[in-house]
C-alpha cells in the first residue's frame, strides 16, 4: 500500500482538477456550463469522495504504523537559496486529512439541497472544490512557505465564498474584512516566516527546531529575538484561527452561505491556526514565553467569544462566537503543552460544529431564510431530524458525557489544570457559560411555540431593530421589548404588538410553515452526528489512542501522564458538573421563567451592553484604523496633488510666465539688445572676478 | 549569422511606413500580424540562438555607423534584456488587439504602435549608449501622440507633461553617456567596454545620481511620479498597456544594467537610498491609490507601489532580491497590462472612472468581473500568481543578505511588508465599488453594461496563462535570466568588497563585514 503515500498529491490536485474543469467551462461557455448542476455537483463530490477514500487508507496505514513520506522538488532557487515544495504526510496529516476531506465531503452534499434554488449553483460547487484543494494542500505543506501559499489561498477561497452573494452589501464588507484581517495576520507570519528562515536557513518543519534550538544554545542569536519572531509566526494563527485580538472577521464572515460557515468558518479553514501551531511547536517548545502567550491568547479567546455568544439572537451569529470559544479552547491547550489535546478537541469540533452549523443551515431553510432565533421556537415538532441531531452536537460542545466534547474539553481542562489554576478556572468557567448559551439557542430554536408567524414578535424584533445604529452599536433599550436577551414573554409581545404595518417580505421569503429539509441536507447531519458521540472514545484519558497516534509520528513526545483516578474524577466532575449546571440555568430561564432574560439584562444592562456590542472591538476598530487609514490616505493625497505635483505645476507656470514675461524685451532695437549683451558680460566677469 | 535583433527592431519600423497603403478596416488585422510575426521572431531568435548558461550578451550584431564618433550600430541580449525583450513584444501584440476599438485615424494609431513596439524592442536590446538613448527618446514621439490626440479631457496638459518630464530625464543619460565616453584612455559608447572601465569614486557618485534621475522618472520613484498619473488618467487601453506594461521597466531595467552595472562602486553608497525609495514607494503610493477616487489614477498609483519592490530588490544586492526585482518588472508587467486593459473595458460600459459613481454591476458582467478579480488577486500578491513569487523573493533576498546590519534589514522588511497588508485594501475596496452592492442607475445605464467580448475575453487570458505560469512554477522565467542577474550580483559585490568603504555617516546601515572591510583598507 506505499502507493497511497507516494500518490498522496493527488488529494489536493483531484478537486483542483475538478475546479479548473469548471472555471474553463465558465471561461468558454458560461451560459452552458450554468445549466450543468448536477454533472458539476457529481464531478465535484465525487473527486471529493476518492479523496476522502485515498485519506482513509492513508489513515489506516499510518494507524498501521507506516512512517511519514515526503517529497519535495525544487520550486524556485536563486542565488544558492533554495525554496521547495512538495507534499509530506505524517500522522498529523493523517488525522487532518480525513477530517478535511470527511467533513468537505458531507458539506458538498448538504449543499446540493441548500443551494438547489440559487442561481449560482455550479460556481459554489466550483468556489467548494477550489477551497478543498487550497485546505488539502495546506494540510500535506512539508515547509514554512508552502503553507504561507496555502493559507493565502484558503483566505482567498474564503473571501469569495463569504462575498458570495455579491449584491448584498453586508457580504461585500465582511468578504473585504476577512480578507483584510486575515492579512494583518499573515504580515506577521511573513515577518515571522523570514525572521526564522535567517536563522535556521531552511523552511523545512522537521529542520526548524534543532536549528533554533542550536542558536539559542550557540548564543548566536539573542533570545529575545527568537520570541519575536515565534510571536510574529503566531499571528497567523491568530489571525486565521480567530484569536482575540483578529477574530473580529469571523461573525462577519457569516454573510456566506450556511455550507461555507459550517466547512470553511468552522470545522476546517479556522482551525488551520490550530493546525499551524501544531507543526511548528516542537519550535515554540522550545522557546520559552511563546507557549505562555498562546495559551493565555487561547483562554482570552475563549471566555470573550462565549460572553458574546450569550447575547446573540442571530443563530449563525451565536454558533460563529461560539466556534471562536471553542478556537481559543485548542489554542489553550497549544499553550499549555497539551499537544494532543488541543488537536483532539480540533478533530470533535469539526465534526460538532459542523453538525450545528449544518444544522442551523437547515432551520434557516425550514423557516424561510430567518436567522433570527426571536422568531423560532417549537421547531421541534416540525423538524424532528434537525433538532435530535442539533440536540446532539448542544450537548457534544457543553461536554456532556459520553458526547465527543466531553473526552476533549476534559483532556484540555485536565492540562490546563496541571499547568495553571487560573487557566483552568476559565476554561472550566468558559465551559458553564458554553453549555448555558448552547443550551439557550436550543430552546429558543426548538422548543416553545413558533413565532414566527406572531405578528408581536416580528414587531418587537422590527422595534429592537432601530435600536441597533448604523454601525451596528447597540444603544440601549431602556423603552424596548426585552427581546434583546431573547425573554419570549407572551405578555410582553401583547404589550408592544399593535398597530404596525406587517411588512413580511422582510422576514419571509415564501411565508408558510416550516418544513423539515430534504434528505440531501439531513443526511449530512445524521452521519456527522455518529462521530459527534462516538468519537471522543479513542482519546479516552486512561488509553488515549488519539494522543499516541499523534506523538508516534511528530517527533515531539509530551510529558506522560499516568492515568489517576481521583485526578480525573475531580476535572472531569467538576466541568460536567459547572456544564449540567449551565443548562439547567438556560432551562430555567429560557422555558420556565421567559421573562426573566430582559430584567436580567435590564438590571445589567451596561454589562449587557458591553457583551452584545462585542467587547466594542469592532467599535474600536472603526475609530483606530478604518478611519485613521481613510483619513491617512486622503491626507496622503492631498499631499501629492498640492505638495508633489503643486512644485511641478509651479516650476512649469514659472517658466511660462518667465517667457510671457521676457518676450517684451524682443523690441527690435538693436542697441537694446547690445546694451543687454554688454551689461551680461560685465556681470559675468565681475562674477568670475570675485570668484 | 542571421542578424535576429536587427530585424526584430526594423521588422515593424518598415512596415509601419506601408500602413498608409492599408485599407482603413483591415489596418488593425495587418498591424496585429506584424506585431505577431515579430513576436514570433522573438522566441525563434532566442529559441534557436541564446545560450541559456550563458550570461553574457549574446545574439550580437555590431555594424559601423559613424565611425568618426566611435558611433556602431550595436545590438544584443542577455538575461536582463531578453525577457524583457520578449514582454515587449508579447503585450504589444496584445495591445494592438486591445487597440481595436479605436476608430479616430485607426491607420495613424496603428503606424504609432508599430513605431512604438521598434523603439522599445531597441531601447532593451542596443548596447550602446548613444543609441540608447536615441531609444529611448524616439519611444516618447508614439507615445506623446497617442495621448494628446487619443487620450481624455484633459489629454494636452498630460502629454506635455509627460515629454517634458521623461525629456528633461533623459537629458541625464546624454550627459552622463558623453562623461564616461570622455573619461579614461578609450574612446567608446559600447556598453560592455564602458562596464569594465575603472572609474574614480567621485566621477561614479555623479554619473550614478544622474542616472538614477533618469530612471526615476521613467520607473518612477517619488517624488518625480507625478507625470504617471496623469497620463494614465487621460490614456487609452492600449497606451495603458503600454505604459503599465512596458515602459517603466525601461526605468528598472537601466538602473540595473546601467548604474549597478557600470558603477558598483557607487551602487554601495546609494543602494541604501534606493531601498528607502522603494519603501517609499510602496507605502506612500498605496495611501495614495487608496485615498483615490478615480479608477484610472487608483490603477497608475498600484504601479508605483509595485515598483517599490523592484527598488528594494536592487538595493539588497543579493542574488535572489536582484532576481526579485527582476522577475517584479516580468510579473508587473503583466499584471498592470492586464489590470489597466480591464479598467478600460469598465469605463467603456460605465463611462464614468468615479468609484463612488460606480456599483453593483458584477450580476450584468460576469466575465468582468472574475477576470478583474483575479487580475486583482494577482496584483495583491497572491500565491499561485507572479506577483507572490517576486515580492516573496525581494523579500527573502532582503532578510538573508548580509550587506547590510540587522537592524537596517530588520527595518526594511518590517516597513515593506506593510505593502502586504495596504495593497488589498484599496484593491479590494475597488473591486467592491465597482462590481458590489447596487447599480447606480443616475450615470451608469444597464443597457450599456455588455459583458466581456471574446476579444477581450482572449486578451485577459493571454495575460493571465504566464501569470499563473510563473506563479505556480517560478523556475520557468528565473531560469531565463538567472545566470545574467547573478553573475552581475556577484562581480558588483566582488567591486565592493575591493572598494573604498562606504561613508562613515551611512556606518549603521550596512554589516559588520562592510565595516571590517573598511578599517582593513585603511590598514
Amino acid at each position: 500500500m506505499e502507493w497511497v503515500y507516494t500518490f498522496a498529491w493527488l488529494i489536493p490536485v483531484l478537486p483542483l482538477a475538478a475546479a479548473t474543469l469548471v472555471g474553463l467551462g465558465f471561461i468558454s461557455v458560461p451560459e452552458w456550463t450554468k445549466r450543468q448542476r448536477l454533472p458539476v455537483a457529481a464531478l465535484s463530490i465525487g473527486t471529493l469522495a476518492v479523496t476522502f477514500v485515498h485519506s482513509l487508507l492513508i489513515l489506516s496505514q499510518a494507524v498501521g504504523g507506516h512512517e511519514a513520506y515526503t517529497w519535495q522538488f525544487e520550486w524556485a532557487a536563486m542565488g544558492g537559496i533554495v525554496v521547495p515544495m512538495g507534499f509530506t504526510v505524517d500522522n498529523l496529516g493523517a488525522a487532518m486529512l480525513t477530517v478535511v476531506t470527511g467533513v468537505a465531503l458531507l458539506v458538498m452534499i448538504y449543499s446540493h439541497g441548500y443551494m438547489e434554488h440559487d442561481p449560482g449553483y455550479v460556481r459554489f460547487f466550483c468556489y467548494l472544490s477550489l477551497f478543498s484543494c487550497s485546505m488539502l494542500g495546506l494540510v500535506v505543506s512539508p515547509n514554512l512557505i508552502q503553507i504561507y501559499v496555502f493559507w493565502e489561498l484558503v483566505g482567498m477561497c474564503s473571501y469569495l465564498l463569504v462575498g458570495f452573494w455579491f449584491y448584498k452589501k453586508a457580504a461585500a464588507d465582511a468578504a473585504q474584512k476577512a480578507f483584510i484581517v486575515n492579512r494583518v495576520g499573515d504580515f506577521g507570519l511573513l515577518l515571522g516566516i523570514l525572521g526564522v528562515y535567517s536563522i535556521t536557513r531552511t523552511f523545512d518543519f522537521p529542520g526548524l527546531a534543532p536549528a533554533i534550538q542550536t542558536a539559542i544554545e550557540s548564543g548566536a542569536v539573542p533570545l529575545a529575538l527568537v520570541v519575536v519572531y515565534c510571536l510574529l509566526v503566531f499571528m497567523g494563527p491568530m489571525a486565521k484561527s480567530a484569536q482575540v485580538p483578529l477574530h473580529v472577521w469571523l461573525p462577519d464572515a457569516m454573510e456566506g452561505p450556511t455550507p461555507i460557515s459550517a466547512l470553511i468558518h468552522a470545522a476546517t479553514m479556522v482551525a488551520a491556526g490550530v493546525f499551524l501551531v501544531a507543526r511548528v511547536f516542537p519550535v515554540f517548545s522550545e522557546v520559552p514565553g511563546v507557549l505562555e502567550v498562546i495559551a493565555w491568547t487561547g483562554a482570552v479567546t475563549a471566555f470573550v467569544g462565549a460572553t458574546i455568544a450569550i447575547t446573540q439572537n442571530d443563530i449563525k451569529k451565536g454558533l460563529a462566537y461560539s466556534t471562536i470559544s471553542q478556537l481559543g479552547y485548542m489554542m489553550m491547550a497549544m499553550g499549555v503543552g497539551a499537544y494532543g489535546a488541543g488537536l483532539f478537541h480540533l478533530v470533535t469540533h469539526a465534526c460538532f460544529k459542523a453538525m450545528l452549523f449544518l444544522g442551523s443551515g437547515s432551520v434557516i431553510h425550514g423557516v424561510h431564510d430567518n436567522q433570527d432565533m426571536r422568531l423560532m421556537g417549537g421547531l421541534r415538532k416540525y423538524m424532528p431530524i434537525t433538532s435530535a441531531t442539533f440536540l446532539i452536537g448542544v450537548l457534544a460542545i457543553s461536554g456532556i458525557p459520553p458526547f465527543s466534547g466531553f473526552w476533549s474539553k476534559d483532556e484540555i481542562l485536565s492540562a490546563a489544570f496541571d499547568h495553571s489554576l487560573v487557566l483552568w478556572g476559565i476554561g472550566a468557567f468558559t465551559a458553564a457559560i458554553t453549555a448555558f448559551y448552547m443550551a439557550r439557542m436550543y430552546l429558543m430554536t426548538f422548543e416553545g411555540a413558533y413565532r414566527g408567524e406572531n405578528a408581536a414578535a416580528l414587531t418587537a424584533v422590527r422595534a429592537w431593530r432601530q435600536n441597533v445604529d448604523r454601525e451596528g452599536v447597540v444603544r440601549g433599550f431602556a423603552s424596548l421589548p426585552s427581546f434583546g436577551p431573547g425573554a419570549m414573554h407572551t405578555d410582553e409581545l401583547a404589550a408592544h404588538g399593535h398597530g404596525e404595518d406587517h411588512d413580511h417580505g422582510e422576514e419571509h421569503g415564501h411565508g408558510g410553515a416550516p418544513h423539515e429539509s430534504p434528505w440531501s441536507m439531513t443526511l449530512p447531519l445524521v452521519v456527522l452526528a455518529v462521530p459527534s458521540i462516538l468519537i471522543g472514545f479513542v482519546g479516552l484519558p486512561w488509553d488515549n489512542a488519539f494522543g499516541h497516534f499523534l506523538e508516534e509520528g511528530s517527533g515531539y513526545h509530551g510529558a506522560e501522564h499516568a492515568f489517576e483516578l481521583g485526578h480525573f474524577l475531580l476535572i472531569a466532575g467538576s466541568s460536567t458538573l459547572l456544564s449540567v449546571g449551565g443548562i439547567a440555568l438556560a432551562y430555567y430561564l429560557y422555558i420556565l421563567r421567559p421573562e426573566l432574560p430582559g430584567q436580567i439584562a435590564r438590571r445589567f444592562e451596561p454589562v449587557y451592553l458591553f457583551f452584545i456590542n462585542k467587547w466594542n472591538f469592532d467599535w474600536l476598530y472603526e475609530q483606530a484604523f478604518v478611519k485613521t487609514s481613510r483619513l491617512l490616505a486622503r491626507g496622503t493625497l492631498q499631499v501629492d496633488q498640492k505638495g508633489v505635483d503643486g512644485v511641478v505645476n509651479f516650476s512649469g507656470l514659472t517658466t511660462l510666465l518667465a517667457g510671457e514675461g521676457l518676450k517684451y524685451f524682443e523690441s527690435g532695437r538693436a542697441q537694446f539688445y547690445v546694451l543687454i549683451i554688454f551689461g551680461s558680460l560685465l556681470g559675468l566677469v565681475a562674477l568670475l572676478g570675485l570668484l | 549569422m542571421f542578424p535576429w535583433l536587427t530585424v526584430i527592431i526594423l521588422l515593424p519600423l518598415v512596415a509601419a511606413l506601408a500602413v498608409p497603403l492599408i485599407p482603413e478596416k483591415q489596418v488593425k488585422w495587418y498591424s496585429f500580424a506584424v506585431c505577431l510575426v515579430d513576436f514570433v521572431l522573438m522566441v525563434a531568435a532566442f529559441f534557436t540562438s541564446y545560450d541559456l548558461s550563458n550570461p553574457n550578451i549574446q545574439l550580437s550584431e555590431r555594424y559601423r555607423w559613424m565611425p568618426q564618433i566611435g558611433l556602431e550600430w550595436s545590438v544584443g541580449a542577455d538575461g536582463l534584456s531578453m525577457p524583457l525583450i520578449l514582454l515587449t513584444g508579447f503585450i504589444t501584440a496584445l495591445a494592438t488587439l486591445a487597440a481595436w476599438p479605436v476608430t479616430l485615424r485607426p491607420r495613424m494609431f496603428h503606424f504609432l504602435m508599430l513605431a512604438m513596439l521598434a523603439g522599445m524592442v531597441g531601447v532593451f536590446a542596443v548596447q550602446d549608449m548613444v543609441l540608447f538613448f536615441l531609444f529611448f527618446e524616439l519611444e516618447l514621439v508614439p507615445v506623446y501622440l497617442m495621448l494628446a490626440i487619443w487620450g481624455g479631457k484633459n489629454r494636452l496638459y498630460a502629454a506635455t507633461k509627460f515629454i517634458l518630464y521623461t525629456a528633461i530625464g533623459s537629458l541625464f543619460i546624454l550627459v552622463v553617456g558623453l562623461a564616461m565616453y570622455f573619461y579614461g584612455d578609450l574612446r567608446t559608447f559600447n556598453m560592455v567596454e564602458l562596464a569594465a572601465k575603472n572609474y574614480d569614486p567621485t566621477f561614479q557618485n555623479l554619473c550614478f545620481l544622474g542616472l538614477l534621475i533618469a530612471y526615476a522618472v521613467k520607473l518612477p520613484i517619488f517624488p518625480l511620479h507625478t507625470w504617471l498619473p496623469d497620463a494614465h488618467g487621460e490614456a487609452t487601453a492600449p497606451v495603458h498597456m503600454l505604459l503599465a506594461g512596458i515602459l517603466l521597466k525601461m526605468g528598472g531595467y537601466a538602473l540595473i544594467r546601467m548604474n549597478v552595472g557600470f558603477f558598483p562602486e557607487a551602487t554601495q553608497v546609494f543602494a541604501p537610498l534606493l531601498i528607502v525609495l522603494g519603501i517609499v514607494n510602496i507605502i506612500y503610493a498605496a495611501l495614495t491609490s487608496f485615498g483615490q477616487r478615480n479608477l484610472k489614477r487608483k490603477i497608475a498609483y498600484s504601479s508605483i507601489s509595485h515598483m517599490g519592490f523592484v527598488l528594494i530588490g536592487v538595493g539588497s544586492l543579493s542574488e535572489i532580491g536582484m532576481g526579485g526585482a527582476m522577475l517584479q518588472m516580468i510579473s508587473h508587467g503583466l499584471i498592470g497590462a492586464s489590470l489597466f486593459f480591464l479598467v478600460g473595458a469598465t469605463y467603456d460600459r460605465t463611462h464614468t472612472l468615479l468609484l463612488s459613481e460606480m456599483g453593483g454591476i458584477a450580476p450584468k458582467m460576469p466575465k468582468i468581473f472574475a477576470m478583474f478579480t483575479a487580475c486583482s488577486m494577482a496584483s495583491l500578491a497572491l500565491p499561485g500568481m507572479s506577483g507572490f513569487v517576486a515580492e516573496l523573493m525581494v523579500f527573502v533576498g532582503m532578510a538573508t543578505t548580509d550587506a547590510y546590519s540587522f537592524q537596517f534589514k530588520a527595518l526594511v522588511v518590517l516597513f515593506a511588508a506593510f505593502g502586504v497588508i495596504l495593497t488589498p485594501i484599496y484593491l479590494l475596496s475597488m473591486l467592491r465599488e465597482i462590481f458590489y452592492g447596487t447599480l447606480n442607475h443616475s450615470v451608469v445605464h444597464e443597457e450599456d453594461l455588455v459583458d466581456a467580448e471574446p476579444r477581450e475575453v482572449f486578451i485577459i487570458a493571454s495575460l493571465l496563462v504566464p501569470i499563473f505560469g510563473i506563479g505556480l512554477y517560478p523556475k520557468l522565467t528565473t531560469d531565463l535570466y538567472a545566470p545574467t542577474t547573478d553573475q552581475l550580483t556577484r562581480v558588483t559585490r566582488e567591486r565592493i568588497a575591493r572598494a573604498a568603504p562606504p561613508p562613515a555617516l551611512l556606518s549603521g546601515i550596512y554589516s559588520v563585514e562592510m565595516t571590517d572591510k573598511h578599517r582593513v583598507s585603511q590598514r
